[in-house]
Formats: C-alpha cells, structure tokens, sequence
C-alpha cells in the first residue's frame, strides 16, 4: 500500500510542474462551459420546461458536467499502448508493484492535482459567470457521492479493458477515439439522453455509459425520484461488478499471454 | 569556409523548487533564471578541416554545433557558411551542409531505408544519375545496398547510424555535422564510421565538424580541437600544439632494485611505490637522457620507460581550468 | 515568376513522395485501419442523430430547420476532415517541440512549416470525410438545394478557407508550447469547441460572443456565414456569392498570421538535451 501511495504523491508533483498546462486547461474548459450553457440557454428561449427539466436546472448540469469531466480524465489506456509498443511491458510486469496498481495510483495521482488545479476554479467561474450551481435537494449528497465513485471507477474500467485491447491489435489509439467518443456522446455529459427517443434512450439506459455522467448529474438537480436514483445505482453497482469481473478476466488471460510470449 | 563571429546563446529557465511544496509554489511564482550556455565564440574553419568540439557535458559544444547547423537561432552573433548567414538564409544554406546527430535519427521508422533515401533525394532534387553515383560510393565504404530493403525499425543501432550517415551525405554537402556520432556504437561499428568520415574528407573535401566524448574519435579524426567548457573556448588547435601549450612535460619511471629512490632538481617525483618512482619534467628544461644519466650516478637504474602526456590529461587540464 | 513556379513544382513534387509515403505506412499496419475507419465515421454518426434528437426535443433552432442543419454540419463535418487530413499535426506540435523534432525540418531547405504537416500527413483523415459528404448530401435534398455549378464552386472555395481557418486556429494554439515548453495537446478542447460553434448557428449564441467568433477568432466563417449565404438565410453580415470569398481571405490571412506566430515561435526553440 505504502508503495502505491508513493506513486500516488509522485504523480501529484508530475502533474503540478506544469503549470502552462493548467493555465491552458482552465482556459479551455472555461470556454467549452460556458458555450454549453450559451447553448442551452439558446435551446430553451421561450420553453419552460422540456425533457422534465428546466433551464435552469439544464445550467447547473452543464456547470456540475464540467467539474466532473476533470475526475473522469485517465492516462491508464495511454500507458499500456505504450508499454506494449516499446516492448516494456514484460519487464513491467515483474516489477514489485502490479502493472495496473501502478496505473490507477497514477490516475489517482494524476485527478488529485487535476481537483485543486482545475475543478475548482471551473465550479468558481461557473458559479460566478453562469449560476451558481446548487444541489436541488442537499440531503441526496451522499448518494451523489456515491455514484460519482462508482462512475469513476466504471470510467476507469472501461478505459483500462479498452487499454488492454493494445495487446492485441498492437497500436490502440483508434479503440481509444472509439472509447472516447462512446464517452461524450452517450453517456450524457454533452447531451443528455432524456432528449433522446423514448427507444434509444431505453438502449443506452442498459449499457454502461450514462452510469458514468448521468446518472449522478441527475441526483444533483434533482431529475427523478429518489427511488428511481437508488434503482439505477442499483444497475450502476451492477455494472461496475460485471466490469471488475470482465477486467479480471481480461487481465488473468493477458497476463498468461505475456507471461509466455515475453511480450 | 565557415566564419563564426562573437556566437552567444542564453537560455531561461524556471527554477522550481523540490518535493510537492516546491511544485506548488512555482505554479504562482515566476522565478527564471538565464543561462549563458555559449559566451561570444569567434573562429574560422577551412574548407576541408575536420574539427572536434570537445568539452564536459554542458559545455555548450551541442549548443554550438546547433546554431552552426541553422537549428537554434544565436541570441548574439552569426554563422557564415561560404559566407551566407544561416539563419538569415537557411533554406539556402543548409543545402550544403549534412546533419547526422547522436541518437537522433532522421529515418522513417516504419518503413524500409530506401524510402527515406527516395524521399531525400525528391528534397534536394538529386537527379537519379547523382544519386546512383553516391550510393555506389557509400556502399563501398559503409556496405549500405543490403540495407536499403530492410525496415528501420528492424535495424541495429550501428545500422541506424550507418543509414543516418548515407541519408546525411546524398546531396554532397559541403560540410558535414555530426553530434556525438559514436555514442553507443559497437567497436566495428565505430570502426566504420571512422573510415566513412576519413574517406568523404580525403576524397570529397567534406569539411566535417563534430562533438564527441570519444578519445579515439579525437586521435583517429581530428586534425584540429575546439575545446570548450562553460560555453567559453578553452583551447583551439591541434592536439599537439595544445599539448605543448597546456601540457608540456612527460613522465619519466624508473626502476631501481631496491626501495630507495633519489630526487632530481630539475623535476617532480610524482609518485614512488615499491622500486618504482615516476618524475615529472619540462620537455624545455632538461632531456630525458640528462634526467637518467644524473639519477644513475647516484643510484643503481633496473629499467627506464618514458610516458607523454596522454590526450585525456590534456582534456583533464583544459575543463579544469 | 519562373522560380516561385520551379518552386512550386519542387514542393508538389515531395507532396507526392510524402503521400506515397503515408499510404505505406497505413500498409504496414494494417490493424489500425478497421480502428480508424469505426471510429471516425462512428463520432460523427452519433454526432449528426444527437443533433436530430435536439430538433425534435427543441423544435427549429435559432430559425434553421433540420434540413439546413444537416447542410450546416455536413459542410463542418467536411472542412473538419480536411483539417485532420493537412492539419492535425498542428494539435501534437507541443511533442514536436519537446522532443526535439523540428531539428531535422530545421536542417533541410524546404519550409519547416510545411515539412511539419505533410511529413505527417494523415491519410486517415478520409475516414472523417466519407460521413461528412453523406450528411451533406443529405443536407442538400432535406433544404431543397439545387446544386448548380457556381453553387458547387462556391461550396470549393468555402471549404478551402474553412479548412485554413480551422488549420490556423491549430497552429495556433500550437505555437504556443515554443513558448511554454509544454507538450500540452489542446486537440480535443479545439473540437469541443469547434463541434460547438460550427455545427450550429453562432446566431444563437449571444451578440458579444457572436462578435468574437466573427472578427477575433473567425470560427463563425468557418460554417455560419458562408452556410447561411449558400441557403439564403439572413446573417446580418454578409450575404450572396462574396461571402466564400471573403472565407477564403479570412483563411489566407489567418493562415499568414499562424504562420508568422510559428515562425516567431520557431527562433525560441531550444531542440532537446540541452
């Protein structure tokens, strides 16, 4: 453990020293929020409430999407794809420390710099230059908190099976757009769903990604009852075990492949 | 042919502080610190010369043949090659100059060698009859033919290297860059990269002009040294004139057949271990045969050897001052 | 006059050779074909029915119909393609400068600007540009547009200024890291944003920000006005034939303005191992 804390401390001052970037991250994210909430506002000129939600609720999502896009950032797919090009990826596995423990304590690292240096100076912005962005019902705090874990490390798990996928078609940097853009696209950080067709909707519902943003977007301002929160933290909880258990899998057979091919 | 007038180079950099507060602080502080890596470096290089730039790591000498070669733009100072100043006019200048640096390759990584030839010779519009002619010179010294299907990805460094060199010499430039060229070469390897620059120097007049750690690159190659160390030049010449000037004496060793060893006044015993003493003399003050016949008189003399100051004591003397 | 074409010529002619080049390294790696060819086309598949959900949620945007939209995105989705194709090493400048990669554009006597991007030219970048001539298409007979020949060229010459444009708007933002020695890519925040301002109207977007996308940063030429010109649709700035031209200018002009940012950039550069 003590290992793993290490590199989680490492990563942080890795992340911290460059300052340009963080600057520039800031900005960007600035930019992309705030257009978003232009958008919107744009979208719902003279309609009250569409989809179940207001205009102004739709603000606080946009705000609250923004912060959380800096939790849900990994470079774990990033690595194995390198790993696995330069032919490193054997001698990392016998390293002391295991190769994907090392990966998520860098992510870890990586999202605790990203916390100070980017959530939140985007939530002050948001909350200056858009609204502030509320909790509709502050006593849903802790199972916001809940799944946005869960989301995490759902976010991390897809990301890390997509990675693993560099062992078989040697070069992942297509499968990684192709994860990326399931990401944005449906898991409602840019859009959500519920603007989709009843059917569509449905399908999306049973796949993993509005788990991701959604899902604790939509305790946040409030979107649903709160049985139907616990319902779908109940399919969040069940994803994030069929995940672990298609990661473990995943890794087991990788693991013997490389053990016996030396990479 | 190659005229380098008053040549400085200042870099800034930020300093940071260590561990996780020193990360911090230096995200809200804005603390630089510039560094001088070359200080007004003035020198003529002919036509023909092969040149060493020597020096400790961050010397300055990779900065310099940098700025020589149109890559970094000087803070002060010009480079004139064939007197036109490179970094007013670098498409036209680097036509006549080939760069092979260090580990850094200039091949197509993915594809076969002789793509990244085609691709050279469509830049520097060399008509194929040129093209034939070089390659069947480069293959003579370096065997370059039977790579030229092979993919670089596949190759040995020294191949690399040996790639890296043909793909610097198609166009025929007139001089010839090369940074720490032998680093992390096998001896053959080394052997032919030797061979490959005597040879495009004697028989093209290919003025060549490197950086190298290398003592035998430095024996082998060098008719004149650039010694430079904190971006200053030390010493300029050939390696025996800058022997003569900063290391001018040689070691005598004598074997006596027992322990006790006599002084000499006219030099230095240096060291005396067992039956064996070493003095130290000044090649203008006294021979070596004085030195002996005046310490045989005293003492019984078992065996006599002389040693010259050897190029790394050169080195040693000239980054230490 | 006789040189700037000799010139020309020469350039041309190692366009090929890189060309040729970039086709087989896709043969090399043959894997990574099927990658490209589902993803890209994927992102914008998505892209485009996310933009029907939005209609039929919200009804009209900002006055455009579904129809216009599709013209608007399709014509987006293309110059967006085209910039990935010449372009999209702009995004990766920052590693380039990090690792010392320019040295070899620095000792060879072409422009380092043009060696960086067609070195590096990404053949994949046709992959974007299938789904895009699709929803154009689709653009086009949904709004009723009746393609004529000066429709067609005017549509030519649109595109060639947006994909300057959109290619400035790159080196940009990728100059930048000769100054901050950061090999931070900004790519996906780029499109994010472009997805934003050029899919839809900026005319929905409020006065301040429209005048920003206009004169400042001239994203709203990218689609918007020359979009709006083509389908008869009022932009309060411009209108009719002259305004693919006037694209055209303002891509020139950004691309002569990222172009002397660069090479400003280009006297800072410190190579690598220093």
């Amino acid at each position: 453990m003590k290992k793993y804390l290490f590199i989680v401390k490492t990563q942080i001052i890795k992340s911290l020293t460059y300052e340009f970037n963080v600057y520039g991250n800031i900005l960007m994210q600035t930019i992309i929020m705030i257009t978003s909430a232009y958008f919107w506002r744009a979208l719902y000129s003279g309609q009250g409430v569409v989809g179940d939600v207001t205009a102004e609720s739709m603000q606080t999502y946009i705000i609250i999407s923004s912060a959380l896009s800096v939790l849900l950032i990994t470079g774990v797919e990033q690595r194995i794809g390198r790993s696995v090009e330069r032919g490193t990826v054997a001698t990392d596995m016998t390293k002391p420390v295991s190769l994907f423990g090392m990966f998520f304590a860098e992510d870890i690292g990586s999202i605790i710099a990203l916390i100070f240096q980017n959530m939140v100076p985007i939530l002050l912005i948001g909350s200056i230059m858009i609204k502030v962005p509320v909790m509709a019902d502050i006593r849903d705090l802790p199972l916001f908190v809940i799944s946005v874990v869960e989301s995490f490390l759902i976010n991390w798990l897809i990301a890390a099976l997509f990675g693993m996928m560099a062992f078989s078609t040697i070069n992942n940097n297509a499968l990684i757009q192709v994860k990326k853009h399931l990401i944005r696209l449906l898991s409602g950080s840019i859009i959500p769903i519920w603007f989709f067709p009843e059917g569509v909707a449905k399908v999306l519902s049973s796949l993993p990604f509005i788990y991701i943003y959604q899902l604790p977007l939509s305790i946040y301002i409030g979107r649903g009852t709160r049985a139907e929160h616990l319902a779908q933290m109940c399919i969040q909880f069940l994803w994030l075990v069929i995940l672990s258990a298609l990661f473990l899998f995943v890794h087991n057979r990788v693991t013997r492949k490389v053990m016996v091919q030396g990479g | 042919m190659i005229d380098v007038n008053g040549l400085c180079k200042d870099y800034t950099i930020k300093k940071k502080g260590a561990g996780l507060s020193g990360a911090l602080k230096a995200l809200v502080t804005k603390n630089t610190d510039v560094i001088h890596a070359v200080r007004d470096l003035s020198f003529h290089i002919d036509e023909g010369e092969i040149v060493g730039f020597i020096g400790p790591n961050g010397a300055g000498k990779s900065t310099t043949i940098k700025m020589m070669s149109g890559i970094l733009t000087p803070t002060k100072g010009s480079v004139l090659i064939n007197g036109e100043d490179i970094t007013k006019n670098r498409k036209e200048v680097v036509k006549n100059i080939g760069v092979v640096f260090g580990q850094r390759s200039q091949l197509n990584w993915d594809l076969r060698l002789g793509e990244t030839f085609e691709l050279l010779r469509h830049i520097y519009r060399i008509d194929l009859k040129d093209y034939e002619n070089t390659m069947s010179v480069m293959d003579d010294i370096l065997g370059i033919k039977e790579l030229l299907d092979k993919p670089v990805r596949q190759m040995s460094l020294g191949q690399r290297v040996k790639g890296d060199l043909v793909a610097s010499m198609l166009h025929s430039p007139k001089v010839l860059f090369l940074d720490e060229p032998t680093i992390g070469l096998d001896v053959s390897a080394k052997y032919s990269l030797r061979k490959f620059i005597k040879e495009i120097n004697s028989v093209r007049k290919t003025t060549v002009i490197l950086t190298t750690h290398d003592l035998g690159d430095i024996q082998e190659l060098c008719d004149r040294l650039i010694i430079i160390n904190h971006g200053v030049m030390m010493e300029d010449g050939n390696l025996k004139e800058i022997t003569d000037r900063i290391a001018p004496y040689k070691t005598l060793v004598v074997e006596y057949y027992d322990e006790d060893a006599p002084e000499h006044e006219k030099c230095e015993m240096i060291s005396h271990e067992g039956n064996v003493a070493r003095y130290r003399f000044a090649k203008s003050d006294i021979t070596a045969a004085d030195i002996i016949a005046s310490l045989s008189s005293k003492k019984a003399i078992k065996d006599v050897s002389i040693e010259e100051a050897g190029i790394d004591d050169i080195i040693k003397i000239a980054y230490g001052k | 006059m006789g040189k700037s074409f000799d010139t020309l010529r020469h350039y041309l002619d190692v366009t090929a050779v890189n060309i040729k080049m970039a086709f087989m390294t896709i043969v090399e790696y043959p894997a990574n074909i099927a990658g490209w060819f589902i993803s890209n086309p994927l992102q914008f598949i998505m892209g485009f029915a996310i933009i029907k959900f939005v209609v039929e949620s919200f009804g009209k945007i900002n006055g455009w119909n579904y129809g216009q939209l599709a013209f608007l995105y399709g014509l987006s989705v293309i110059s967006h393609a085209l910039s990935m194709i010449f372009f999209v090493q702009g995004w990766f400048m920052g590693w380039f400068v990090i690792e010392g990669d320019f040295d070899r554009y620095l000792t060879r006597p072409l422009g380092v600007l043009y060696q960086f991007f067609f070195t590096n030219i990404n053949i994949f970048g046709i992959t974007d540009l299938i789904p895009g001539i699709i929803v154009f298409i689709y653009g086009c007979v949904k709004s009723g547009v009746n393609p004529s020949f000066l429709f067609i060229i005017q549509v030519i010459i649109m595109l060639i200024g947006a994909t300057l444009i959109r290619g400035g708007i790159y080196i940009f933002i990728g100059s930048t890291s000769f100054h901050t020695r950061s090999a931070v890519d900004f790519g996906q925040y780029t499109q994010e944003i472009m997805d934003k301002t050029t899919m839809y109207p900026i005319s929905m977007y409020p006065e301040s920000m429209q005048f920003i996308l206009t004169y400042l940063i001239p994203i709203g030429w990218v689609s918007f006005y020359p979009v709006s010109s083509l389908l008869g649709i009022d932009n309060g700035i411009s209108s009719g034939m002259i305004t693919a031209f006037i694209t055209l200018a303002v891509g020139i002009l950004m691309m002569l303005l990222a172009g002397a940012y660069f090479n400003s950039g280009l006297k800072k550069y410190e190579s690598a191992g220093n």
